[in-house]
């Protein structure tokens, strides 16, 4: 039989291919955000802010589109999950960037103040973990590999840790008010990233719900994450 | 007698498979509020059966290549309007025209255009598949016969595949043109009544719900298709069903009832606008309640 509804169809998968391609834009903003904010490059911090507006037309965009299929299409079963995803991820990955753009911006506040390197290193291997958690999620989409989705608690784990972590080791910077400066809007840095973690898997949990019909709320099965606020 | 004018040239060499050019490629969706290129507009239009005024002062622009939906309430005039367009209006006895249609600017009401010529150039396809008691090939053939179709016989034959290939139906039918129309299943039957609309090359399809009769997969079948085929007509289609508007159409007309003093109902022209609009921002009250279920 001849295919239907080819014109609804096309659109969800562009709508989707689109919102992929915030997601990979969303990984390199974080890399440059930690970037900017543990080597001083207030360039680089102006490149993250820059980039998130073009995230925010493109949450309109797709909020538009989504309004329009709705209203039009009367989605059902795997169609309506899939909109109810693709709504949930274009507000997540919006969200995103703004984490981004708060780092970039604390680049700003910290400018020329002195870095402590132990920190920094913690806040690079954040930003690596929270990476490779948008790549985990993004191939799990493309795949539609629940279980991939599923991993993602257990990748943010250490996301969780070295931000709790962290408090720690602004105490052992000592009592340098420079070095403390730097070191307070490191920890807001960390808490940023450990709030894009947080949204990484709540794409995951979306694409299980796709997938499956299943609701999960993984960052409360046990698996030493902070409690979820949304 | 006038020539009705042409905006297009006709492009039949052109047409090969539609089903496979509408996989490929589809057209921007609209956004302009007021179409600029209209192949039909109507302008001040009153349509009178008798004393009774059935549909009052409509004045719409119909966009080329496009899709555009007249949807309403039972009485709301919609399909009096369709008739309107290819003056189907003139085959009922008392039916009075007021106002102008214009096809490609040409007012197909001034009396010197020949209304059998309006109806080859704006064909329509009713809500009923009407085939004739003809075998699949002969339904085609006669809508291109009727368009003083001359040629030869191999170039008939290659007209009725390319009209049945441009309806959805040639690979269903290839090997059983002969049998009777009357065979085929109602989906079938239905773009089988759309080939023969198609058959004389006119510009502009009327449907006047071309679904209705049909199940859920065959009538998303007939909206496919009617997507495909606006990129070489422009389609007008009456549909009691909101939801086909949506799926359908780029613009939506919305038409409503007033109910005057002595209880007479005539149709008016409530909301004309881009369908993404209309359904989702639409700018009167009335259409907010129509097409939310609070009204009707």
């Amino acid at each position: 039989m001849a295919e239907i509804r080819t014109a609804f169809r096309q659109e969800l998968e562009d709508m989707e291919r689109t919102l992929l391609g915030v997601a990979d834009k969303a990984e390199q903003m974080v890399q440059k955000a930690v970037e900017a904010f543990t080597t001083g490059d207030l360039d680089r911090a102006e490149e993250v802010i820059a980039a998130d507006e073009s995230i925010d037309e493109t949450y309109l965009d797709i909020h538009n589109r989504w309004m329009n299929l709705m209203a039009r299409q009367q989605p059902l079963a795997g169609d309506l999950r899939l909109m109810s995803m693709l709504l949930h991820v274009n507000t997540t990955l919006e969200r995103m960037g703004d984490q981004t753009v708060n780092i970039a911006k604390l680049t700003r506040a910290t400018d020329g103040l002195p870095r402590v390197d132990a920190i920094v290193e913690r806040l690079q291997e954040m930003g690596d973990l929270v990476r490779a958690m948008i790549r985990t999620v993004i191939e799990a989409v493309i795949r539609r590999d629940a279980d991939e989705a599923r991993l993602l608690p257990a990748m943010d784990e250490p996301v969780d840790r070295l931000n709790r972590d962290m408090y720690q080791e602004v105490v052992k910077v000592g009592h340098d008010p420079r070095r403390l400066e730097w070191a307070t809007k490191a920890m807001m840095v960390a808490r940023a990233l450990e709030r894009v973690g947080d949204q990484v898997v709540d794409i995951g949990e979306q694409l299980v719900f796709l997938l499956t019909g299943e609701r999960v709320e993984f960052n409360e099965v046990g698996l030493g994450g902070m409690p979820h606020s949304g | 007698m006038v020539n009705l004018p042409t905006a297009r040239q006709t492009t039949r060499e052109t047409m090969e498979d539609t089903q496979t050019q509408a996989a490929t490629a589809r057209p921007a969706a609209p956004t302009d509020s007021t179409p600029a290129d209209a192949v039909m507009r109507v302008e001040g239009l009153n349509v009178y059966y008798g004393d009774f005024l059935a549909v009052k002062d409509v004045t719409l622009r119909f966009a080329r290549h496009e899709i555009t939906a007249l949807i309403g309430p039972s009485g709301c005039g919609k399909s009096t309007v369709l008739r309107s367009l290819n003056r189907m209006n003139d085959l009922i006895p008392n039916a009075r025209v007021e106002g102008a249609v214009f096809f490609n600017d040409q007012d197909i009401y001034d009396p010197d255009v020949d209304p059998v010529e309006v109806r080859r150039r704006v064909g329509m396809v009713f809500q009923k598949p009407n085939p004739f008691p003809k075998s699949i090939y002969e339904n085609v053939a006669w809508g291109a016969r009727i368009n003083g179709f001359k040629g030869k016989r191999g170039e008939l034959d290659d007209l009725v595949e390319r009209a049945l290939r441009q309806a959805a139906l040639w690979d269903e039918v290839k090997d059983k043109l002969h049998e009777s129309g009357y065979s085929l299943s109602g989906g079938q039957q239905q773009r089988l009544c759309i080939a023969r609309a198609l058959a004389p090359n006119p510009e502009v399809l009327l449907m006047d719900e071309p679904a209705s009769a049909l199940d859920p997969i065959a009538t998303l079948r007939i909206e496919e298709l009617m997507l495909s085929l606006k990129e070489q007509y422009t389609i007008i289609i009456v549909t009691h069903n909101m939801q086909q508007a949506g799926r359908v159409s780029d613009r939506t007309a919305f038409f409503s009832v007033e109910v005057d003093e002595r209880g007479q109902r005539t149709g008016k022209l409530v909301e004309f606008d881009l369908t993404d609009k209309l359904f989702t921002q639409p700018a009167m009250k009335e259409t907010e309640d129509y097409i939310t279920g609070r009204f009707g």
